[in-house]
């Protein structure tokens, strides 16, 4: 049935390319090119294509979503012939609790490699080598996310990993990236325990969770009134609990007084007996660290219950279109933490060049504007591209040695990895939502719009 | 004073989880099938409530009839030609049946609908009752009178109507029932979709009170399976008790120990059937 239809297809597929850099391969002076590069992109090829016959469902949603690059590369694309593949592996979640963050994560993976292609692939001596990406659904399930990623590098040979969507699952996957040596970029993972773990294989474009925080910590003591208590409920996740304790540690360092501090089971989504709890306590600025579920319930509750602090603040939620569709009036002053808008200044030394212009880029493909968790997601795989082409090579530990010593400015933001694999750099950006649109509010340097403080009461609105 | 507004809370709460667990407690009571496609049908009750409010602007409650007897015509349809197939099979192949349509269900859900989160928002979501310093959601009340309504209604079905006590006969000895000439196939279609039906009233309670994608309802499977089995399998008070229990063990248990909230929960719910193997009120076969 449609199994059978999309694997002939794929068969064909494989087939054709398999032809065509067997062509190519034999114009290529074998001798001189580093006998991994050239056997493997024929190689990767077949395999790929009856791998993808075991995985019909879940893979053509990435087949189907890639046309010919439907953004729009910057001086001239590239038509000449590929010298071969670079194969990367991302188990993503395209279903579960986190489904749509995954999608975004793959969205922009996927625009990354449609638009490096169409320059002209990544180059390594003077060789242009296609960008091709499995991907697999990990069901927003960590355990399910380290098996996939085995199959990637087990069955499907490939040369490097993508990250998944999560800190839970890329907790996993990077103890399969260490222990097969392959170098994996981290995209969406950003509590510390991942590197923590003393890996050298593993390394993290996204600011790590303690930081999430902090900038509506910052942002809000700016204001006035001064607030003076803050409580702080967060989702019991490894991700969840860093960024919690990261703000509690900071708030407090700041002077303020942490009235309330629980945790609750992650994806709950009945939070009305710590808001009834919270409310009681009658603190100024109220944090969240959760999933975007957990933050639409909660405006939600807050409002039914009446709870009226001077600021929300989340460390998940505000930043993704969904909360405002979602809640409408009701996402109004909510403050949101997020890694990038395409508001800020950067110069990128990559094809995407600045924030606003990634933003035009994703927009015209995917009709929407780039969550952040997207940007990262694309910006991930530009480092891969600086490192591969300063290794000159994909050997594994040749490509893991120029990851560790990147020092650039990317449209997501600087990117240089301390000696845990952290990008320590990159500051973290509040976002506000101010009458249906998102403003960046923080920091000051790239905000395009002022905080709107206190929140007024839901009676007031 | 401030645990009033827990107790509030939790009996709000609870009357959504008994309506979520009303439908799901029929179908195992009469037809003896655990129907893990419950949250399919909730699931769909909640989409079609939310693509009625989106479209033309019809209030959720107000087009509650249209998504029962939509449910209950997908329920029915899918007994009579699908689950009929399997229904003197063993508990275990209707439970893989219906865990099949599930993931079926809302994989198909998740490719027509995307991932998107949603609500449905009338005019008063989120808009709440003030009595005092209480707060009592509108979307909840509602709510909960729509729960004891139905409950109600199914009462009276089962117990002064011939269809009802057809039903009731047929979970009592499914021989005997044939033998006086009671339409088994069509009695257990008609059960199934009652029980479709009802699901979908509880999405559409869910679309109103909470956001939801395709993927959200996944935990209500097993809710209705430990409602019923508190309250009682084979009742449908039990049903409703079941669900206000559970609802305010939850609330309570989430100001005391939140990170441990589901430990707590299901450890009561282990002690209730320890001490009272039969659920709070319930009786052997379905005698209401």
């Amino acid at each position: 049935m449609r199994c059978s239809r999309s694997l002939l297809l794929r068969l064909t597929l494989g087939l054709a390319v398999t032809l065509a850099a067997a062509a190519c391969g034999s114009n290529n002076n074998a001798a001189k090119n580093t006998s991994p590069v050239s056997s493997a992109p024929a190689a990767s090829a077949t395999k790929a294509a009856s791998a993808a016959a075991t995985a019909a469902a879940t893979s053509a949603a990435s087949a189907a979503a890639t046309p010919a690059a439907a953004g729009s590369p910057s001086a001239g694309a590239y038509t000449g012939p590929f010298d071969g593949t670079i194969l990367f592996g991302a188990p993503v979640s395209l279903t579960g609790s986190t489904a749509k963050e995954g999608g975004y994560t793959h969205d922009g993976y996927e625009l990354w490699k449609d638009v490096y292609n169409a320059a002209g692939g990544i180059v390594i001596n003077g060789k242009h080598y296609k960008i091709d990406i499995k991907y697999y659904d990990d069901q927003s399930n960590a355990q399910l996310s380290a098996t996939l990623a085995e199959k990637l590098i087990k069955e499907d040979h490939v040369n490097f990993l993508l990250g998944p969507y999560g800190t839970s699952p890329t907790l996993q996957v990077s103890t399969v990236a260490e222990k097969n040596q392959i170098p994996m970029v981290d995209t969406n993972g950003a509590a510390e325990s991942i590197f923590k773990q003393g890996y050298s294989y593993v390394f993290g474009v996204l600011s790590p969770a303690p930081k999430y925080l902090q900038g509506i910590i910052d942002m809000a003591l700016a204001q006035n009134p001064k607030p003076t208590t803050v409580a702080i409920l967060s989702a019991d996740d490894p991700f969840s609990v860093e960024a919690a304790e990261g703000a509690q540690k900071y708030a407090q360092s700041k002077g303020l007084n942490v009235v309330y501090y629980q945790k609750y089971p992650s994806a709950s989504t009945n939070l009305t007996a710590p808001l009834t709890e919270v409310k009681n306590k009658n603190p100024d600025l109220f944090l969240n660290s959760g999933h975007l579920e957990e933050s639409v319930a909660i405006m939600q509750q807050a409002h039914q219950l009446d709870f009226n602090p001077k600021g929300f603040g989340f460390s998940v939620g505000p930043s993704l279109p969904d909360f405002a569709t979602t809640l409408k009036a009701d996402a109004n002053y909510v403050f949101g933490a997020t890694q990038w808008t395409p508001q800020l200044k950067y110069n990128g030394d990559d094809l995407f060049k600045t924030p606003a212009n990634y933003a035009m880029m994703y927009k015209q493909r995917y009709g929407v504007d780039p969550p952040y968790q997207a940007a990262e997601s694309t910006a991930g795989g530009v480092a891969f591209v600086k490192a591969i082409e300063k290794a000159g090579s994909l050997d594994p530990k040749k490509v893991r040695d120029a990851l560790a010593s990147l020092d650039f400015v990317s449209f997501y933001g600087p990117i240089k990895f301390n000696e845990i694999g952290e990008n320590v750099t990159k500051p973290m950006v509040v976002e506000q939502w101010q009458n249906g649109q998102k403003q960046t509010v923080w920091p000051l340097e790239a905000a395009a719009a002022k905080p709107l403080w206190p929140t007024p009461s839901w009676s007031q609105r | 004073m401030e645990y009033v507004q827990h107790i509030v809370n939790g009996v709000l709460a609870g009357f959504l989880l008994a309506l979520v667990a009303l439908g799901f407690s029929m179908v195992w009571g009469i037809l003896n099938i655990i129907n893990l496609a419950h949250a399919a049908f909730i699931m769909m009750g909640a989409f079609l409530s939310y693509y009625m409010w989106q479209k033309i602007g019809l209030d959720p409650f107000l087009g509650l009839p249209i998504t029962m007897v939509a449910l209950f015509v997908v329920g029915f349809l899918l007994q009579k030609y699908v689950i009929n197939l399997v229904i003197r099979a063993s508990l275990l192949v209707t439970l893989l049946l219906t865990f099949g349509i599930e993931g079926l269900a809302i994989n198909l859900a998740l490719r027509l609908f995307t991932a998107n989160t949603r609500a449905v928002r009338p005019s008063y979501a989120n808009a709440s009752l003030a009595l005092g310093s209480l707060r009592l959601p509108y979307t909840l009340l509602i709510g909960a009178g729509v729960t004891i309504l139905l409950t109600l209604l199914l009462y009276l079905f089962l117990d002064h109507t011939w269809t009802g006590r057809s039903i009731r006969a047929l979970a009592l000895d499914r021989t005997a029932a044939s033998l006086i000439g009671i339409d088994i196939g069509r009695t257990y279609a008609l059960t199934f979709g009652i029980g479709a039906a009802l699901a979908g009233a509880a999405g559409t309670l869910i679309a109103t009170y909470n956001g939801f994608s395709p993927g959200s309802f996944d935990p209500y499977n097993v809710l209705a399976f430990s409602i019923v089995v508190l309250g009682g399998l084979g009742s449908i008070p039990g049903a409703l008790v079941g669900g206000l229990v559970f609802g305010l063990v939850s609330e309570f248990a989430s100001v005391y120990a939140l990170p441990q909230r589901e430990v707590i929960i299901f450890a009561i719910l282990i002690l209730v059937l320890v001490v009272r193997p039969t659920g709070l009120l319930g009786k052997r076969g379905y005698n209401i």
